[in-house]
């Protein structure tokens, strides 16, 4: 299934790597030793709060920011010095773009559109017509939220290899969203694009991504399967009279004002629930993606 | 042709192969019948093709489809179009249990819930 349709160049490589990458500012730490691998075709989804440090991880991740220590990849290049074919195979669309704010949408297009070899023109002029950008607007006096749709137009028509979005649902109406995670969904299932974005939109990422990773407290969480997610992990509700059997390795505990206890725990290997689910009392419901979000990170 | 919500607990994958189990017993979806195809699938409802797939494999696997060469998925010719009444209950087990959970903690009264559930029956 994730047949990748163009020949890589660097062998074996994974599209994109992260290893014990670290990261602070002078408020403290943001990212604390990311380690990540991305296989091609998959669909990463990244999640965490306003603040978590997803933008600072992209950033390092493309090579626009050197962290503190640990390194990124891209096609198995350092990203802080990729060469000009990899940077041709990945398309990166920042929360905020500002370059090339003196040019028209259209000028952009037939300016960039040169140094990528897939370039697709009429996806471009469709897409800019579909979601409603004039092309012969200078860029520069755009809105925000039209700005990214341009450079999301921009990423897409380059027909990346990997491509890293950040936060693309907060510049889009919800026909235009749909249209952006048809895009994701589609490109990666059939050409084995590879692409990683960050979103605090839940539904979106349960939707289009094929894992998840959850940016909490500077450590990236539960990485796994967005199925497995589901699967794998439960809230596990203990009466005030059982809380003390609570499991002492539960991902996340909230005591309640009643003495009642909920914990986060995660299936054994066996595929059963912790001994403490059998509890007179306790109860294990089933979490979507966003009240395990919640559990987790709230 | 499917129902998908992707914010709830049951994986996407799950949803669809449910869904078949049911469309199925329940005669909806009879022997030979073409699916859509996996693309169109994951491009009505802007969700990954490889869930769709995985759906698809499953009920394949169970025997509930069969690929058929050039053509796309069908319903398989060994599965008969209507599961007996019992077979069909037992695939609308895990919803009853479900709402007889939900009305013992609302501490409502088993004639209530079953007089209006006869109405909604009968719409």
């Amino acid at each position: 299934m994730n047949a990748v349709l163009r020949p890589i160049t660097n062998h074996h490589a994974a599209p994109l790597q992260v290893r014990k990458l670290s990261h602070g500012y002078e408020d403290g730490t943001v990212l604390a030793g990311i380690d990540l691998s991305l296989q091609p075709g998959s669909v990463l989804g990244l999640i965490g709060r306003n603040g978590a440090g997803k933008s600072t991880l992209i950033r390092a991740m493309v090579g626009l920011l050197k962290p503190d220590s640990g390194e990124a990849f891209l096609f198995g290049e350092p990203a802080l010095k990729i060469s000009d074919s990899v940077k041709a195979r990945l398309a990166y669309v920042p929360q905020q773009p500002e370059a090339l704010a003196w040019l028209t949408a259209q000028q952009m297009f037939d300016y960039v559109g040169r140094f990528y070899p897939d370039w697709d023109a009429s996806f471009a002029k469709t897409k800019l017509r579909e979601w409603g950008i004039l092309p012969n607007k200078v860029l520069g006096k755009l809105s925000p939220g039209e700005r990214q749709r341009v450079d999301l137009i921009r990423a897409l028509a380059s027909q990346p290899s990997l491509l890293i979005l950040d936060e693309p649902a907060a510049a889009l109406d919800p026909v235009a969203r749909r249209d952006l995670l048809r895009e994701i969904a589609l490109r990666a299932g059939e050409a084995g694009t590879t692409v990683l974005f960050s979103t605090h939109i839940v539904s979106d990422l349960e939707r289009v991504a094929s894992d998840i990773a959850f940016l909490h407290e500077g450590k990236l969480l539960l990485q796994c399967a967005v199925d497995e997610s589901k699967e794998r992990f439960a809230r596990l509700w203990l009466p005030a009279s059982m809380s003390a059997a609570a499991p002492t390795d539960a991902l996340s505990r909230c005591r309640h004002a009643d003495g009642s206890l909920s914990v986060v725990v995660e299936r054994r290997a066996d595929g059963a629930w912790p001994e403490a689910a059998l509890l007179p009392g306790a109860r294990v419901d089933a979490l979507g993606l966003e009240d395990l979000f919640v559990e987790i990170a709230g | 042709m499917f129902a998908i919500q992707p914010t709830s607990a049951e994986p996407i994958y799950r949803q669809i192969v449910e869904q078949l189990r049911r469309l199925i017993a329940g005669g909806q979806l009879v022997t030979g019948e073409l699916l859509p195809s996996v693309r169109d699938v994951a491009g009505f409802h802007a969700i990954n093709p490889m869930t769709v797939s995985r759906a698809y494999g499953m009920a394949e696997s169970e025997g509930m489809l069969e690929r058929l060469r050039g053509k796309g998925m069908a319903v398989a010719a060994t599965t008969r179009s209507t599961a007996t009444q019992a077979q069909r209950m037992a695939l609308l087990e895990p919803q009853l249990q479900d709402l007889a959970r939900h009305a013992r903690e609302l501490e409502l009264p088993g004639d209530a819930v079953l007089r209006r559930l006869g109405r909604l029956l009968e719409e």
